[in-house]
């Protein structure tokens, strides 16, 4: 049981306290507002024709069956679909294609948005959809990053690679030549996807002229002034003249940190018809076959370790399967680039070389999925230490050990020259250790061998989590812009209470809560009286929004420079009119103190009504008003070292995993709100293990999605998922809250974990993902 | 040639059904193929109730139907006519206390973006309305047709652990105090002078 998920208490929520959170009364109550609830004057709904060849000539569309008036079509050829997304590197070896709104000449995946039809409602929008017939000539497919390409995907890439790169540091031939074992490990990860509860959906709303209107668009998505900043840009607006609003959101996980062709195809039909509201909400089945999956990968790798365990080099080649496009703003470069820079983890070694690919494929478009790529990089690395324990007869622990980067290593060059910042990871493995009672277990294993039963393995992941990027750790993928930054705004209202507009999203992290300590505590106010607004673009200054766990580390941060800048204001005008000296002076609860009096001299709502309405008491030189904005960029990052353990008992009979334990050690730094990092910790864990063991897109070799609805695309439910032991090292990070990101690290180390317990218990290698009752059972009859 | 046209007057056939939604009627037209989940929220405004799949299997459309958790996604609005039907918006008092479920998810961290939460809350209710003491075995048991995907589950479970607890120690609050009362009157009716009233 997690501790700390018990623990709510209602007091005044200072930071590393757990307040009741400020978003819970309206969304237990049903008063969320989720985009899917807006209804407004005049509004008509969308339904996308969708392809159902994975790759065709698009011959012809007919939709003569509809009446435009009633039911206006729109597809590729009408007027202003010529724009596309164009998802941007400077990387050498990257190849820049492009993303049309509607598929334009040829589709390139089963389920891509081909034409959109508007009706009064969404039952009319679907009946109208099936008179649109579109006549196809289909293209041969290809479906795995690792298959000889039928035929390009783009014309801009024959080869269907969109970016290739070779990471590389001291002399891996030579470090393997004379290593004392080299070991050689070749695994496939299983596609699947963030699929939050919450599917994709969109209002779009021109008002005005199509030259000079003013463009809303309500969207679930992370990054709003991202997608406004794109929309201005293919729309030829004013930026001022696009607003974007990201109400309550269900759910992100990165599905949502896209800009995705629906919305820009929603928007420009919104220009074709002004005044007319236009919504589209997404089915399930849509979600499934469109939205951005990801880890569909496939690793060969090598490594040598001298005789003690010492890794000595690691040597191998990466294919991540892309889909039919570069994802919007990421690229197709996004899970090859962090597959490659942090496959070594938090373990050292000086000599590396890997080769990594993001391929186009006649499938869905990956896209960013929490945890980005390393879920798959920390399994394939785990699995070379677990063969290098048994090839060196050593124990799969110690050679973690030995391996780890400690306190001492740090700052730690990575060979792909990131710069970990942590090196707790042994502390964090001992606690994992302790807390499992490993000895026992070991025992129980034992006894098990000896006398018969399921047997129990013991599997375990050490992973680095990079969280937090500054514009130096953010640099990598050399897009045009570089999301190291975030703005907030502070302000104290004329009545003393204060209101948060900052540019970070929030998708059920607890984003409100979260930062509403953090300022509450730096201005010295009391949390109930402080409001955060966020997912406006017409509230907050600028936000590069949610993702990379991200929004702890450089939003809290902009929160707190920008609290701590209002407060000092404050203070300034509060000794001017009280006759103090402000060094004398403190802000608390609300109310300013005098050093040694206990009494309060006045409160923060006599001097914000100073500020704000009696400008003939305002000191000379003071300007009106009280509020502060900020930015804060970490430069670098902050790295969390996460380490999970875990016993598993296997059913030979069925190739059923049961898991009995699992627990989870991570340092997220100073934590603000205990409840809140433990909730992002174990639906991390319950994300990660339903991608290790259950969640599949399976597509056949036509491209056809085979698992499409939540019947066969399995999500791990309350009777899947073990109660989790979930425990903290506080390291506090080099930031001035001292806080890590957790959105992630859970995800890391599942299907790790997974593999190597299923090692431990009966010797078997698992190379391939999902690690299915089928899957092991068939090994456990190989191995018989 | 507007006549092989599909236009929006297809021929509807609107049928009233009467609900009773949160103790309150509604009279609504409704066509046959409009599912319950749709009715209540776009004719209704109760959107409270989500759509997280509609095809049954994520159970974030729950709503409890004459007390029976009931798929709104999987039912015609048209099967429902004289039912009481209990959405998220009804449990809650009309100052805003929350119910003791509702309670509990928040003070267990039972909810993060809040999407599934009405299903279970629901779902939740009726399980402890069937069952006042469930173990964390059974509360996963029972809550396994419904799907959350921020939570890991951990929080759902400890609040429907804690609504229980909660409830039992209310209900034993509440028979101490009628076997205290019942004391007291006995007690006093004893110190009475015995002389017969009337
Ligand atoms: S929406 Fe009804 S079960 Fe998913
Ligand atoms: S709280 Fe987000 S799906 Fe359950």
């Amino acid at each position: 049981m997690v501790a700390s998920l018990d623990q709510s208490t209602t007091t005044a929520g200072p930071i590393g306290t757990s307040p009741r959170r400020k978003e819970d009364h309206r969304l237990l109550t049903g008063r969320g507002r989720f985009v899917s609830d807006l209804q407004l004057p005049r509004m008509r709904h969308v339904a996308f024709v969708r392809s159902t060849y994975a790759h065709a000539r698009i011959v012809s569309i007919d939709c003569n069956e509809l009446d435009p008036i009633d039911h206006p079509v729109f597809t590729a050829l009408s007027p202003g679909f010529e724009v596309g997304l164009f998802a941007q590197s400077a990387l050498p070896g990257y190849v820049e294609t492009e993303q049309p709104p509607l598929a334009r000449g040829k589709t390139r995946f089963a389920g891509e948005a081909i034409a959109a039809v508007v009706a009064d409602d969404r039952y009319q929008a679907e009946d109208a959809a099936e008179g649109v017939v579109v006549d196809y000539e289909p293209l041969p497919v290809t479906v795995r990053a690792w298959d000889e390409p039928q035929h390009p995907v783009h014309d801009a890439a024959l080869d269907n690679v969109l970016l290739a790169r070779t990471f590389s540091a001291g002399d891996v031939d030579a470090a393997l030549a004379a290593a004392a074992v080299v070991v050689r490990r070749e695994v496939v990860t299983n596609r699947h996807g963030g699929n939050p509860m919450e599917g994709r959906a969109g209002v779009a709303l021109w008002e005005g002229s199509a030259r000079d209107g003013h463009l809303t668009f309500w969207s679930g998505t992370q990054i709003p002034h991202l997608v406004r900043n794109l929309l201005a840009e293919l729309l030829e607006l004013p930026e001022s003249n696009v607003r974007v609003i990201a109400p309550d959101v269900g759910g992100g996980f990165g599905t949502k940190a896209v800009l995705y062709p629906e919305d820009l195809a929603l928007c420009l039909m919104a220009r074709s018809l002004p005044g007319t509201p236009l919504k589209w909400v997404e089915d399930r089945a849509e979600h499934l076959a469109a939205a951005t999956a990801a880890r569909d990968h496939r690793y060969e790798l090598e490594a040598g370790f001298d005789a003690e365990g010492h890794l000595v080099g690691i040597r191998g080649e990466a294919w991540c399967n892309v889909g039919a496009y570069s994802v919007y703003p990421w690229t197709a470069g996004i899970e090859a680039l962090m597959a490659g820079g942090l496959l070594t983890g938090p373990y050292k070694v000086e000599n590396y070389r890997c080769s990594v690919r993001g391929v186009a494929t006649n499938t869905a478009p990956s896209g960013p999925y929490r945890g980005v790529a390393r879920p798959a990089t920390v399994y394939a690395m785990e699995c070379l230490l677990d063969s290098g324990a048994r090839a060196l007869g050593m124990d799969s622990i110690d050679i973690r050990r030995v391996n780890l980067i400690g306190p001492d290593d740090v700052p730690y060059r990575l060979p792909t020259r990131l710069i970990d910042d942590t090196g707790h990871y042994a502390e964090c493995l001992d606690a994992c250790i302790e807390r499992l009672g490993l000895d026992e277990l070991r025992a129980e294993q034992a006894r098990r061998r000896a006398e018969g039963g399921k047997p129990i393995g013991i599997g375990l992941a050490c992973y680095n989590e990079l969280t937090g990027l500054g514009r130096a750790a953010s640099a990598g993928p050399r897009m045009p812009f570089r999301t190291g930054h975030e703005a907030c705004t502070v302000r104290i209202n004329p009545d003393g209470k204060v209101v948060v507009l900052s540019g970070v999203t929030s998708q059920g992290q607890g984003l409100e809560t979260t930062l509403a300590q953090v300022v509450a505590e730096a201005v010295g106010v009391n949390y109930d009286d402080v409001e955060v607004r966020y997912g406006d673009t017409d509230q907050s200054l600028w936000g590069f929004g949610a993702f990379s766990s991200r929004q702890a580390v450089i939003a809290g941060g902009a929160a707190n420079l920008a609290a701590v800048d209002v407060r000092e204001s404050a203070l300034r005008l509060a000794a001017e009119l009280y006759e103090a000296s402000p060094d004398d002076l403190r802000l608390e609860n609300g109310s300013f103190y005098v050093a040694g009096s206990p009494e309060a001299v006045g409160t923060l709502a006599d001097a914000a009504r100073v500020a704000y309405l009696e400008s003939n008491r305002l000191p000379p030189g003071f300007e009106p008003g009280l509020d502060a904005t900020r930015f804060y960029d970490p430069v670098m990052g902050a790295f969390a070292a996460g380490v999970q353990v875990a016993a598993i008992e296997l059913d030979p009979s069925t190739g059923e995993i049961t898991i009995l334990r699992w627990v989870c050690v991570e340092d997220a730094g100073r934590v603000v709100h205990p409840q809140i990092v433990d909730g992002q910790i174990a639906g991390s864990l319950a994300q990660g293990i339903g991608g290790a063991q259950y969640e599949h897109l399976v597509y056949d070799d036509e491209g056809n999605l085979r698992t499409g609805t939540l019947l066969d695309y399995l999500m791990p439910t309350s009777a899947e998922i073990p109660e989790f032991e979930i425990g903290h090292i506080e390291r506090p990070a080099d930031n001035p809250l001292g806080v890590r990101g957790v959105g992630e690290g859970g995800t890391l180390g599942p299907a790790a974990v997974l593999a190597s317990a299923v090692a431990d218990a009966v010797g078997i290698d698992i190379d391939q993902l999902p690690l299915t009752p089928e899957r092991l059972w068939l090994a456990l009859e190989d191995q018989r | 040639m507007t006549t092989d046209r599909v236009t929006t007057d297809r021929v509807t056939t609107e049928t009233k059904v009467e609900l009773s939604i949160n103790g309150r009627r509604h009279v609504v037209g409704v066509e046959p193929r409009h599912t319950l989940g749709d009715v209540l929220r776009e004719q209704l405004g109760l959107t409270g109730t989500h759509l997280g799949c509609e095809h049954g299997v994520c159970g974030a459309c729950t709503v409890l139907v004459d007390g029976e958790p009931t798929r709104s996604c999987l039912v015609f609005a048209v099967q429902m006519d004289q039912t009481e039907i209990t959405t998220i918006e009804g449990l809650a008092a009309a100052d805003g206390t929350l119910h003791p479920v509702q309670e509990a998810f928040s003070a267990c961290h039972g909810l993060q973006c809040g999407f599934c939460t009405p299903g279970f809350v629901l779902t939740a209710v009726h399980l402890l309305a069937t069952n006042p003491a469930p173990d964390r075995a059974t509360i996963r048991r029972e809550l396994s047709g419904n799907l959350c995907r921020c939570t890991g589950y951990v929080g759902i479970i400890s609040a429907v652990e804690r609504a229980a607890v909660e409830r039992a120690a209310v209900e034993r609050a509440a028979v101490e105090r009628a076997v205290t009362n019942a004391a007291a009157v006995a007690a006093s009716a004893a110190d009475e002078p015995s002389s017969p009233r009337h």
